[in-house]
């Protein structure tokens, strides 16, 4: 019997020896591989890609391929796929992705979490190209904790876009001003205006063409990317543009108790204003993710529209995307507001204002600290994100890459032509350049939050918006539901930990 | 050496039963166990490089604290109840209409059970892009006979009713070819002898074949039951829970935690959680089941 019991407890035991003596793999020593002309032969780079950026890779991999002698392993997945992948590789420490393109607001707990390679001693070690080049809001999302931890990429910012063949059309506006009592702005200045015009250019044919159009149209689909829609009116509603601080340029939460704002009244009248523009919008609105969202506007569904600078680039492509709408789209920044809530002083105060807000940050590369093609990852980065080459997939030369502009070298007139290679006339390629690059100029831009557990601040976000959306709650009900669950994910994490955090992603 | 029979038999008996063994404790007990050990931690793999002692905080939590666990059970269980029983009226009506040879009987059988040899994730992005309220076909075709569009996802009515319609389009087949086999194999005499003693149709269906056919029943409701709770593809694919998380299933909203946002703990804690719950299901109905019997 004894036997028995001893050879049982052995063979219980034997799968927790497997793992008995298993250390954490150090990270990859940085090879001192020459990046004048490398030679990669032999070795592959595996990167995690979603189906947007795997445009620029199909542009680039070709010919870095046969530069180096390198090889590329793509793995593709879809947005939501992405932290996945990239979580159970970190997690697991295999090392299956060198580098990956992520969202900028996921270092709070990729980078915090210690799980990518540090750039700033690569950058020493191999150089750059044009570091200065890069805006300074880009470089400030590559940052985490005073260091810089990613590679940028991407000039992401949401705008406005608005039909010029409405907006612009004297007899309706002569309409609008009867109806209303005044005349709008193009692009609508605040959020005011944005009300009146979906209102009024909502459910009529107002471009002759035989379909009925709508007021308004945004990314509205759960787990999707709709949060930064609502944040668009919370930028306005529950701050002022100023140097960061407790007052100015903050939104999510009191830097002082870290105490979430998104039960003030700010963040209600944001929740209040989205849900009132459903009325106006496409019946199908809810079902309206990024992708369905882009291609539904540029077939010219609605009038007015909010989105990163990818619909810019769809509208310059009728045969790709479908586009309807080529030379009929005006850009701008976002509408403003009258007011804005003083969560100090615990009042609205009544000032006409406009904020500008880095939605999403932008998408940045990173290259795992578990990999062990550091060089390649680095190599391969700066290849294409590179002056000249970035210039290519940003401007509409390489279609819809989810890139957006975002070096001053590719504001510069004097690379006008290429744009008009990518299918722009002069004046859309200025006016669209122009919108973007007031926001990525803005010192005091509100940036995304970017603290550990962004996502589920985020999801959590995204599940109270779509109850407003939805019509199953109300703004007030549903901040108040946000706000416990921002308190518990808060007391979760750390309360002072995530406040020494959020105040570094401040700036303060 | 010689070795004594008996020891000689022993090592014989254990050297056929450790490669099993072993095999056993990789693949089912050591994760079993060690999800059940994480259950007690508190472990958000983000920021946490090792997970710390949380006792029963996580479990707490997910009863008394967190009503999305709850909701999300209730849709799931809803959409167990209604999907489950419309397979097994749909499959059983379909066996009883199909179990006899009439001409072209073979195709339907092979037209029946092609939706369930598709990979759930394709039939959920089939029909994510069929059910689209601006675009998708269906849509196109309700409008083209002057009817309203429906919004198949984007209502927090319409939309649980459309995962528990595209599940059904997908398993009602399982059911189907089930009873079929089932319906074949009923003796014959039976109903001859039932026709001579003037039984009407009905009454044979009532008294003789669903009788005959109980056991299976039991089995294959059983088998779907466990398997519908795991609803997820679907949700991934058609509506990505929403809108406002009207189609979020128990086993979506575990992966958010365990996978999306890596709250391991907790999320094997929820895991937990749902097997207790569904293993108490299935006792419930094999009770009622045997009871009725």
């Amino acid at each position: 019997m004894y036997k028995k019991v001893t050879l049982i407890s052995v063979l219980l035991l034997l799968p927790l020896l497997l793992f008995v003596g298993c250390k954490e793999e150090e990270a990859a020593e940085v090879e001192t591989v020459s990046m004048e002309k490398p030679d990669f032969s032999g070795r592959t780079l595996s990167i995690l890609v979603n189906d947007t950026h795997v445009q620029v890779v199909d542009a680039w991999k070709p010919l870095w391929e046969r530069e180096t002698g390198g090889k590329i392993n793509v793995i593709l997945v879809p947005y939501a796929g992405i932290s996945d992948k990239l979580w159970i590789d970190f997690r697991t420490q295999t090392g299956a992705i060198d580098c990956a393109a992520i969202p900028s607001s996921w270092l709070g707990d990729m980078a915090g979490g210690g799980h990518v390679v540090e750039v700033d001693p690569l950058i020493e070690k191999w150089g750059y190209p044009d570091w200065d080049d890069a805006l300074p809001a880009v470089k400030v999302i590559t940052g985490w904790a005073g260091k810089t931890m990613a590679f940028p990429y991407d000039g992401d910012n949401h705008m406005t876009y608005y039909r010029k063949d409405a907006l612009e059309v004297p007899e309706y506006q002569a309409k609008f001003k009867a109806k209303y009592g005044y005349d709008y702005h193009m692009p609508p200045k605040d959020w005011d205006e944005v009300r009146d015009i979906a209102e009024f250019f909502n459910g009529w044919d107002w471009d002759g063409d035989g379909e009925i159009e709508y007021g308004v149209s945004f990314i509205a689909q759960q787990k999707t990317q709709a949060m930064w829609e609502v944040l668009n009116l919370v930028a306005q509603y529950a701050t002022i543009a100023g140097e960061p601080s407790n007052t100015t340029s903050n939104i999510f939460f009191n830097s002082d108790t870290m105490e979430p704002l998104v039960n003030t009244p700010g963040w209600i009248e944001a929740f209040r204003r989205i849900g009132e523009l459903t009325q106006w919008a496409p019946p199908g609105l809810l079902g309206y993710g990024y992708s369905e969202f882009r291609y539904a506007y540029v077939s010219g569904n609605a009038c007015l529209g909010f989105d990163w600078g990818d619909v810019g680039i769809m509208e310059q492509y009728p045969d790709e995307y479908g586009s309807e709408v080529k030379g009929l789209l005006g850009y701008g920044p976002l509408p403003g507001a009258k007011k804005y809530w003083d969560h100090v002083n615990n009042k609205w105060v009544e000032k006409e204002h406009q904020v500008n807000f880095l939605n999403f940050g932008g998408w940045v590369w990173i290259i795992s600290k578990y990999s062990k093609n550091v060089d390649m990852s680095y190599h391969w980065i700066t290849y294409i994100t590179n002056p000249e080459r970035s210039l290519l997939d940003a401007c509409g030369i390489h279609g819809y890459t989810g890139v957006n502009p975002w070096r001053k070298s590719h504001f510069d007139p004097a690379v006008l032509g290429l744009w008009k290679r990518g299918g722009w006339d002069e004046g859309a390629a200025k006016g669209y350049a122009k919108g973007i690059l007031d926001i990525l100029t803005d010192p005091y831009a509100v940036t995304d939050l970017r603290i550990p557990g962004g996502e589920r601040y985020y999801d959590a976000l995204d599940m109270r918006l779509a109850e407003v959306l939805a019509g199953k709650s109300t703004a007030e009900k549903a901040c108040q539901s946000l706000y416990d669950d921002w308190v518990k994910i808060t007391d979760e994490y750390g309360k002072e930990d995530q406040k020494r955090y959020y105040l570094e992603s401040l700036g303060l | 050496m010689i070795l004594k029979p008996a020891l000689r038999k022993e090592l014989v008996k254990w050297g056929f039963l450790l490669p099993c063994l072993v095999f056993m404790m990789l693949m089912a007990v050591f994760p079993l166990g060690w999800s059940l050990s994480l259950s007690f931690t508190k472990w958000l793999g983000t920021i946490m490089a090792k997970p710390q002692w949380h006792g029963l905080n996580n479990f707490r939590d997910i009863i008394f604290s967190d009503p999305r666990f709850w909701a999300d059970l209730g849709f799931t269980m809803r959409f167990v109840a209604m999907a489950v029983t419309l397979e097994l009226g749909i499959g059983l009506g379909l066996a009883h209409l199909l179990h006899e040879p009439f001409r072209g009987y073979r195709f339907f059988r092979v037209l029946f059970l092609i939706p369930m040899a598709c990979p759930p994730i394709a039939v959920a992005f089939i029909w994510k892009m069929m059910v689209h309220p601006d675009v998708g076909i269906i849509n196109s075709m309700i409008s083209a006979v002057g009817l309203a569009k429906v919004k198949w996802t984007t209502s927090t009515i319409v939309a649980p009713f459309t995962i528990v319609m595209v599940d059904v389009w997908e398993w009602t087949p399982f059911m189907f070819l089930a009873l079929l086999a089932a319906y074949q194999a009923l003796p014959e005499e039976v109903y001859q002898a039932a026709a001579i003693d003037g039984a009407s149709k009905g009454q044979m269906f009532r008294r003789i074949t669903l009788p005959l056919i109980s056991p299976l029943i039991l089995t294959i409701v059983l088998i779907r039951t466990i398997d519908a709770f795991k609803l997820f593809e679907l949700v991934f694919g058609i509506t990505s829970a929403g809108p406002a998380n009207s189609t979020e299933a128990l086993s979506y909203y575990i992966y958010l935690t365990g996978i999306k946002w890596f709250n391991l703990g907790k999320g094997a804690a929820m895991s937990w959680v749902f097997l207790i719950i569904l293993l108490s299901i299935s006792m419930f109905l094999l009770s009622r089941f045997r009871k009725r019997d």
